[in-house]
């Protein structure tokens, strides 16, 4: 024992050592000899026997000094800061033995404390791995004390806890930390937890609640109609408890609370969906609800009401307007109701469910008779700004900001608390952090905390053996939006190794293309590329009918699993400037919006076709979606790409190509001069072709290559004749003859399918309708065989 | 060892616990019969139920005469309620008075049972 650090067999450690034999058991012991000998002692002083009744009263004395002590000052102990030995907690004296020499017998005297658990439990870590690892050395111990007593002040705890010591023995082994990387955290994840455990214990301490008492409604109105149609969230809160302890001291709340203490007559809490506009109300109801306000708003009641609920009690037209009228004067006449309007828009919009109630909430402001809370998105303010000017002017907006990491990761924490109370899981460490690190991924139309929460709840279902690890939020989000997320499979690291293959089945040579993009793509689902870029992002350079749309359709059938996982956009549509609103727009069937399209299906194949043709500020759009990997509409919200991968084509520069391939050039070998051209003839910016990642060249394809393109596109013929157990074959002079009609250099192999069509198909129609061609038949055709019309 | 910091805490932090705990004990009576808010309300109409007066005398008189009403249902609630808790105060607090004076000699009163118990 190191007797600067700590002092054990002091009569605080006795007292801690006692308490804890007493325990509550023991404690309840002494009230019970306590009332029995104090009842029969005084029985007994009734009926005369003075002398069993003093001496009955000795043990129900001494039981309850005992049992006094025992409540009041064994089982506290308070803690001092004296020395760290006076700020050990009572949990931690109570279990170390008389002397604990090194961190192997302190771990061993605290691991069976439920802190010790929940430390180890969250790290994914067990006491046997971790014993087998601790550093014993005498220096090691010393520093555990003053880790632990680091740790209590960085969290502003009187006392060091259990987990403090727990946290602090951990940070001490090199080794023990290499467990904890292994087993999917982060060396610094230790702290973070010992912090998380120093917030619930406070709020443990904090958890005795006062909603005003018996008198506190008696002064306020009744209000049955506003209990008929509207929800009250107060009154929630004091019935089945609530915690936005996190919430209540944020900018947030406190400027709604400061706007309606200088008299404010409504406040619109302003944001995007998920960023807490609900949550800032409810944490100000249970402010006011326990009286923790200002005295003008303690003890206020906070009512939501909806434009759902009082259009569907509103039997006929005229009685919408009166039944607002009512629920308001209701509100006012009670004195201590604020009402709270969420999805605030749907007030003021004459669209399907929604009702245009501005004029009567005009003058309900205007005259100042109850405050109201609003909850609307930044572009529905504006809209309210520029629909009446005057209603605007009355409202405080109070703009929220979306939280950070840290604090997105506290309400996690305490929310995760609460999830595992009520579903009796265990929530790792590394699955929090997976949640807000993924929730990006999972939900791209709400902001944080809301999308983390959201992710949260969903993947409690699909926990397995009572723990949510990160390996379930991968597959929660894998099954729900589709979004590869976890580690390639074995079967889908096959199949990504084998990838050229693969898209050689399906398209005839161009050996350069496919090797470029299938590196890439291999490098994004390891791991190794930038995640905050697209998946890929190539550049299709060649003539046309070379096969740049097919390597976009089997990059989409291999990679998503999906040809049609793909948005297809032309464009030479997009030549002119306003067609950058096109692009962007979020009206709800603007079939040719990028940002719409993406956010249907995040997971996807993006191919511009023809991106040479589109309008300057398109590309320039372009670069940003390169660069940042989203793109953002008129109100500012994010679509991301991330999930995507982005192919351009461009036909600039084929003749070039060609003419370099017929000379007998490599394409590797000038595709760096190539670019180089393209620059300088203004083809395209150096800073639009630096932010691909790769540029990838196609060349025409010749004769032979032309001839497997037909033995490729018999396959997809014969694959429809299956069903009719038929199957067709072309000699020789019948493919030559093919390629020779459907060559054409201008256009590559894209004349040679209607060519098949023509020659083939047409013929094996007629043969089937003459009954020449049977079912089962395999048929070899040959020139005169073909069809020339 | 432990016995002498019994005594020590029973006539230290102990005693002190007990004097404390009058006022902890005021304060969450007063909290839970709504001392507080019922003072601040004491002559406010009950339930906010009040009368709107017309244009005319009757009409006047007779909505003055139903607030006061409404004002004297909830001043006679609030006064029996306040009376409760001024009960109950004093009562807990007569007792808390007890428990502080009873404290330090409640030690004293074990051997001096047994002694009694032996020679009576």
């Amino acid at each position: 024992m190191n007797e600067q650090t700590i002092k054990l067999g002091s009569v605080r450690h006795k007292k801690a050592r006692l308490g804890k034999k007493i325990g509550k058991g023991g404690f309840y012991l002494l009230v019970l000899i306590t009332i029995l000998c104090g009842a029969l002692s005084t029985y007994i002083l009734l009926i005369g026997g003075k002398n069993f009744a003093a001496l009955l009263l000795a043990p129900a004395l001494l039981s309850f000094m005992l049992a006094a002590w025992w409540k009041r000052d064994l089982s506290v102990l308070a803690p001092s800061k004296k020395s760290i030995t006076d700020r050990l907690s009572y949990d931690v004296l109570s279990n170390l033995p008389i002397s604990v020499k090194d961190n192997k017998q302190l771990f061993q005297a605290l691991s069976n404390d439920w802190q010790s658990n929940f430390m180890l439990g969250h790290l994914t870590i067990t006491d046997e791995a971790v014993l087998s690892a601790i550093d014993d050395s005498p220096e090691a111990f010393t520093k555990t004390w003053l880790t632990a007593s680091q740790i209590a002040d960085q969290n502003q705890s009187d006392a060091i806890e259990v987990g403090f010591i727990i946290a602090s023995i951990l940070m001490q082994s090199s080794a023990v930390k290499e467990m904890v990387v292994k087993s999917g955290n982060k060396a610094e994840d230790i702290k973070d937890i010992a912090n998380w455990l120093a917030r619930s214990l406070e709020a443990k301490k904090n958890d005795k609640k006062y909603y005003g008492g018996i008198g506190r409604d008696w002064a306020n109105g009744w209000t049955p109609l506003l209990n008929r149609l509207g929800q009250n969230i107060s009154l929630s809160i004091e019935k089945y408890g609530a915690n936005y302890g996190w919430l209540t001291d944020s900018e947030g709340v406190k400027a709604v609370e400061a706007a309606f203490d200088n008299n404010a007559k409504a406040v619109a809490l302003i944001g995007p969906d998920g960023i807490g506009k609900s949550s800032s109300v409810k944490a100000l109801a249970q402010k006011l609800i326990e009286g923790k306000s200002t005295p003008n708003l303690a003890y206020h009641q906070i009512v939501g009401i909806s434009a759902m609920d009082i259009t569907s009690n509103a039997q006929q037209p005229g009685q919408l307007e009166a039944l607002i009228v009512n629920l308001i004067n209701e509100a006012s006449k009670a004195g201590h109701i604020m009402l709270f309007i969420d999805d605030a828009q749907t007030f003021f919009s004459d669209q399907p469910g929604a009702i245009d109630a501005s004029q009567i909430l005009l003058k309900v402001i205007q005259s100042g008779q109850v405050p109201i809370i609003l909850a609307m998105s930044d572009s529905d303010f504006q809209r309210l700004r520029t629909k009446s000017q005057n209603l605007s002017n009355l409202i405080t907006p109070v703009k929220l900001q979306e939280l950070d990491q840290a604090g997105v990761m506290r309400v996690l924490e305490d929310i995760a608390l609460g999830t595992e109370i009520n579903k009796k899981i265990l929530i790792t460490f590394s699955a929090i952090r997976a949640i807000y690190q993924l929730s990006d991924r999972f939900n791209q139309d709400m902001s944080n905390p809301g999308k983390a929460i959201k992710l949260l709840g969903e993947s409690v279902p699909h926990v397995q053996n009572s723990v949510m690890t990160r390996e379930t939020i991968e597959k929660t989000i894998e099954q729900i939006s589709g979004v590869k997320v976890s580690k390639a499979a074995p079967e889908e690291s096959s199949a990504l190794l084998k990838m050229e293959e693969a898209i050689h089945k399906r398209m005839i040579n161009q050996s350069h293309a496919v090797s470029v993009v299938s590196n890439a793509l291999r490098r994004s689902r390891a791991g190794v590329s930038n995640p905050s870029k697209p998946i890929g992002s190539f550049l299709f350079l060649g003539p046309t009918g070379v096969g740049k749309t097919e390597l976009a359709k089997s990059i989409a059938a291999i990679y998503f699993g999906d040809e049609s996982a793909m948005i297809r956009l032309d464009m030479s549509e997009y030549q002119q400037p306003d067609d950058v609103k096109r692009l962007l727009a979020t009206g709800e069937n603007e079939s040719s919006s990028l940002l719409l399209n993406i956010r249907k299906k995040p997971y996807t194949v993006v191919l511009l076709d023809e991106i040479e043709k589109a309008h300057p500020n398109i590309l320039n759009l372009l670069l940003q979606l390169l660069d940042e990997g989203q793109l953002t509409d008129e109100s500012g919200k994010a679509a991301s790409f991330k999930d995507s991968i982005i192919i351009t084509t461009s036909n600039a520069g084929a003749q070039e190509i060609r003419e370099r391939i017929e000379k007998g050039e490599n394409i590797e070998d000038f595709a760096n001069q190539f670019t180089d051209n393209l620059i300088n003839a203004g083809s395209f910016k150096p800073e639009l072709l630096n932010r691909f990642d790769e540029i990838v060249l196609f060349r025409p394809l010749n004769p032979e290559e032309l001839k497997q393109v037909v033995g490729l596109m018999l396959e997809e013929v014969n694959k429809t004749l299956a069903d009719k157990n038929i199957k067709i074959s072309l000699t020789d002079e019948a493919i030559n003859k093919i390629v020779a009609e459907g060559n054409d250099p201008r256009l590559g192999a894209r004349p040679m399918r209607r060519a098949l069509q023509r020659a083939v198909e047409n013929s094996v129609a007629q043969k089937i309708l003459s009954g020449a061609i049977k079912e089962g038949d395999s048929v070899t055709l040959d020139v005169a065989d073909l069809s020339s019309e | 060892m432990l016995i002498s910091s019994f005594f020590i805490w029973w006539y230290g932090d102990g005693w002190k616990q007990v004097i404390k705990s009058i006022g902890n004990r005021t304060v969450a009576i007063s909290d839970s019969f709504s001392v507080s808010t019922l003072l601040r309300t004491w002559f406010a109409p009950w339930k906010r139920i009040i009368s709107y007066s017309g244009d005319s005398f009757d009409d006047k008189i007779k909505a003055s005469l139903d607030n006061l009403f409404s004002r004297a249902v909830g001043f006679v609630v609030r006064s029996l309620v306040l009376f409760a808790a001024l009960v109950t105060i004093i009562f807990v607090a007569v007792l808390s008075l007890i428990e502080i004076i009873v404290w330090p000699l409640l030690p004293a009163l074990v051997p001096i049972s047994i002694i009694l118990g032996i020679i009576l």
